[in-house]
């Protein structure tokens, strides 16, 4: 800025601010280089080159080092960017004060005289008054002489209603100990009665809702329940607070597990379900497309018996629940049904889903090998609709399979349960719900998917 | 005070006086700084004014205040630790202080004489005046104080607070449960809101008085004598735990046993701010062994380490119904089921034996054990020793200063109409 002031010459005003030019120089003017007696630059010498002459005040430069000049120490430091500003020990009053007490501050010397700022914050909470004949008419007690009440209104007075220290500069000398309730109770009486029989509304106690009085009413009794409460609380022996915590932790657990269990039940209605739906509409549907073998047949009615058996037993643990949580959702793999626009290969119709886990894709693999079956065949149009539907069926027998062998293990647990709990005893388990693991390992695998095999599995021939 | 935007900041300083005045010593200074101006020994030498003291300590009369008629008797008072440490003969050493409150007042006029010409180098009558007084002091104590302050010094105002208060404020709380461990007692005080619950307080006759006293009886038993520091004309450096060798000073006759026994005192407790330290849990021979000892040297020479010695020392401090612990414990189980959790929450230690290292924790972990396991809990201090020392005066400096507090202070002018029956009101 000063560069650009200079070269069009123009008169800098006195500068208010401290620059670093204005600390070094003082208050000194600053000396003007008197550039216009200079020579002109000769014709023909370039600009770059004249300015290496000296040139200043055509003086000659000194021969020795000089400490005449003035260097930075003589010069008062300036910190700040403005000039100081003077202040005063003055004297004040305050308007919060009745006495108008004067004490002295530091201000500057500069600022009005105003009100003492602080004064803002003088906040006093108003507390009801009562003349004697207002007492005698509204306020008489059995239980509170006007003494003692007039004690109570000026501490509550003197500490802003904070009842825990009135209670404790309560004048236990001449009036009989009373709780904090007790305190309270008698202050908020107060307080509703005024607000009934005087108009003018005082403090917080007294609210208007709809042009109409609203009184805070104090529950003492509960105030008192409360408190005994949460001094027991306080109370509590260690053992106590140990055999809680015991507690706790054991409830904990058990929710835990009766959680883990519904989840397992619920695990299973869906797998039912899944099959039952399956079958259902193999009933209701073409019946005539049922697979040829009466056995399978009555091996499949025998297997649902089974699975109704369980869905009983489940449902008698958690009646309401396990109905509800039968959800008919098909679960075997779902295969994405048209790509996108454009030519695509058939043989990705045959990629198993993203959703399906690496587990499953590896078992579903190996039961394809067992049946000698092509893990990759010749996509044509049928096959590739086949291939899809036999893997589908493929995982939902498989998560059949696992569930019935996590039921059958916790039925042989329960029963080891049962016979530890009751010793001597032994838990004989009904064959009809007790899974003779021949039973399935002895079926070949085609069959029993033939049968729960989805509904477009039937309906379609190839 | 008020900033370029309107703001309103909280200070304004009117050139307040605060004064904590203790039973191991006396802080004075002026409210806005962060530490007292001066810490002046609670007690005073009085003796005979003829004493021409010996040349070589002959001090330009500046410490010394002087009173009584020129004629016979005439007393004078030795204030302050280069005054009151000199050997002086027939020079009683008294205080003014006791159980907490100031008794002798005349006495106690001489140290604020003092305080005034030698500490502040001010007039009395510039200066509002703020005192911390302990949570039990009387009525009677309170209304002389006040009378003191404004008939005879002429105070423009005057104030008293509770010295726990202020120990909150100095905490940055105005709800805690306050242990003051000072040098007579040690006291726990439930402070609300900035008013301390006076019947929920407590204390117990243990403080820093009672260490030093342990101290004493510790070194008497293990036959090491702590010699008067001021009897040592000189001594040889000598190997550790090997007989001392020195030579006495001849010192005046008739030095008083009270000069000598607070003369003593004082190394009995420079001995414990060196040495002893409280350990983490009950005192355990073979923890306490393994850490390493302290060396110290007695006047006469005489060093050698001390080891578990430090930590059996300081377990009078922690003694099942006296310690702060237990107080803690008390003052809080005295106090309304509702203002419980937030003072355990905020349990504030302050004092100069709370000061001691490893009295903090040691305390915290007592607490932890017995406080009821529903409330929080949680203890403050201030990190350096001397802030937890000064935790009174330095709440004081801190409200004085404040400017909404100019409204509470008692004027002279009040003082004038009301008389000191108001101080009660004024000042809960
Ligand atoms: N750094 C310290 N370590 C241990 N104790 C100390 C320390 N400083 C002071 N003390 C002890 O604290 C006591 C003084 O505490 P203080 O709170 O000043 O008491 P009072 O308020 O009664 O004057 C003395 O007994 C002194 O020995
Ligand atoms: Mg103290």
């Amino acid at each position: 800025m000063t560069d650009i002031l200079d070269i069009l010459d123009i008169e800098q005003p006195s500068a208010s601010e401290v620059t670093r030019d204005s600390i070094i120089h003082g208050d000194k003017n600053k000396k003007k280089y008197v550039t216009a007696k200079t020579v002109r630059r000769p014709e023909g010498m370039h600009r770059e080159v004249f300015a290496l002459l000296y040139n200043d005040n055509k003086e000659l430069p000194p021969l020795l080092p000089t400490d005449t000049g003035k260097g930075y120490k003589q010069n008062k430091a300036k910190l700040g960017m403005r000039k100081a500003r003077k202040w005063v020990w003055a004297p004040f009053t305050n308007p919060a004060r009745k006495d108008n007490a004067v004490f002295h501050h530091w201000k500057r010397a500069a600022d009005e005289a105003k009100e003492y700022p602080f004064a803002q914050f003088n906040k006093q909470v108003s507390i009801p008054s009562y003349s004697e004949s207002e007492y005698n008419q509204y306020l008489k007690s059995e239980d509170w002489s006007q003494a003692e009440t007039d004690h109570l209104m000026d501490l509550c007075q003197r500490f802003d209603l904070r009842f825990i220290v009135i209670h404790d500069r309560w004048d236990r000398a001449a009036f009989r100990d009373r709780s904090i309730e007790d305190l309270k109770e008698r202050y908020y009486n107060i307080c509703g009665i005024l607000s009934k029989v005087k108009t003018n509304p005082w403090s917080n106690t007294v609210t208007l809702v709809n042009g109409e009085k609203r009184v805070y009413h104090y529950d003492a009794d509960h105030e008192r329940k409360r408190k005994e409460q949460l001094k027991r609380l306080f109370e509590r022996t260690q053992e106590q607070i140990d055999e809680e915590q015991m507690l706790i932790a054991e409830l904990k657990k058990i929710e835990a597990r009766k959680r883990e269990r519904e989840r397992k039940t619920q695990d299973l209605q869906k797998l039912i379900s899944r099959a039952d739906s399956g079958s259902n509409t193999l009933n209701t549907g073409n019946t005539n497309d049922v697979s040829n073998t009466p056995t399978n047949a009555a091996n499949m009615s025998r297997r649902h018996d089974r699975k109704l058996h369980k869905k009983k037993l489940s449902s008698q643990q958690r009646p309401v629940r396990a109905l509800e949580a039968v959800t008919v959702e098909w679960s075997g793999i779902k295969f994405p049904e048209a790509r996108g626009t454009g030519v695509w290969l058939r043989s990705q119709r045959m990629k198993l889903p993203p959703g399906v886990g690496q587990r499953k894709t590896k078992a579903i693999e190996q039961e394809l090998r067992l049946m000698s079956i092509d893990i990759a065949p010749t996509p044509t149009e049928a096959i590739c609709k086949h291939f899809n539907e036999l893997r589908s069926d493929l995982a939902l027998a498989l998560d059949l399979k696992n569930a019935l062998a996590s039921c059958e293990f916790e039925l042989q647990a329960l029963r080891h349960q049962y016979e530890a709990l009751n010793p001597g005893k032994t838990l004989t388990i009904p064959p009809s719900i007790c899974n003779t693991s021949t039973d399935v390992e002895s079926k070949p695998v085609g069959e029993i998917i033939d049968v729960v095999g989805s509904p477009s599995a039937v309906n379609n021939t190839i | 005070m008020s900033g370029p935007n309107g703001m309103l900041y909280g200070g304004d300083e009117i050139g307040a006086l605060v004064f904590d005045p203790g039973h191991h010593s006396l802080r004075v200074g002026y409210a806005q700084e962060d530490t007292p101006k001066a810490d002046i020994p609670a007690v005073i030498g009085v003796g005979p004014a003829t004493h021409i003291p010996d040349a070589e300590q002959k001090v330009p009369d500046g410490n010394v205040t002087q009173s009584g008629t020129k004629t016979g008797n005439e007393l004078r008072h030795y204030i302050d630790v280069t005054e009151l440490h000199v050997p002086r003969p027939n020079m009683e050493v008294q205080t003014y202080m006791k159980d907490g409150q100031i008794e002798n007042w005349d006495l106690f006029e001489k140290m604020l004489d003092y305080c005034y010409t030698k500490v502040i180098r001010s007039p009395s009558e510039h200066h509002p005046a703020l005192f911390t007084e302990a949570v039990w002091t009387t009525r009677p104590a309170r209304e002389k104080l006040a009378e003191l302050l404004f008939e005879k010094y002429q105070a423009p105002a005057f104030f008293l607070v509770k010295n726990a208060v202020l120990a909150a404020f100095a905490n940055g709380k105005s709800t805690a449960l306050v242990v003051d461990a000072g040098a007579s007692q040690t006291s726990a005080v439930p402070v609300v809101d900035g008013y301390a619950l006076v019947s929920a307080a407590v204390r117990s006759p243990v403080g820093g008085d009672h260490l030093a006293a342990q101290a004493k009886n510790m070194l008497n038993s293990m036959h090491i004598q702590m010699l008067p520091v001021y009897s040592i004309q000189s001594k040889e450096v000598i190997r550790e735990r090997e007989r001392a060798r020195y030579t006495l000073k001849t010192l005046p006759a008739g030095l008083t046993p009270s000069w000598q026994q607070y003369m003593l005192k004082r190394q009995y407790e420079d001995f414990c701010h060196c040495i002893a330290q409280v350990s983490e849990t009950a005192y355990d021979e073979r923890t306490a062994a393994v850490v390493p000892g302290v060396h110290y040297e007695f006047p006469g020479g005489y060093h050698q380490d001390f080891g578990p010695e430090r930590f059996k020392l300081t377990e009078c401090l922690f003694e099942q119904s006296l310690g702060a612990p237990h107080l803690v414990c008390a003052a809080a189980s005295a106090c309304d089921a509702d203002a419980r959790p937030a003072l355990w929450g905020s349990v504030v230690a302050c004092g100069g034996v709370a000061a001691l290292g490893g009295w903090l924790e040691r305390l915290a972990k007592e607490l932890a054990s017995r406080a009821p396991s529903s409330h929080r809990l949680k203890t403050h201090a201030a990190p350096s020793p001397a802030e937890r020392r000064f935790a009174a005066w330095i709440g004081g400096s801190i409200l004085a200063s404040i400017g909404s507090f100019q409204q509470m202070w008692i004027s002279s002018q009040e003082y004038d109409e009301g008389g000191k029956g108001q101080l009660e009101r004024k000042c809960p």
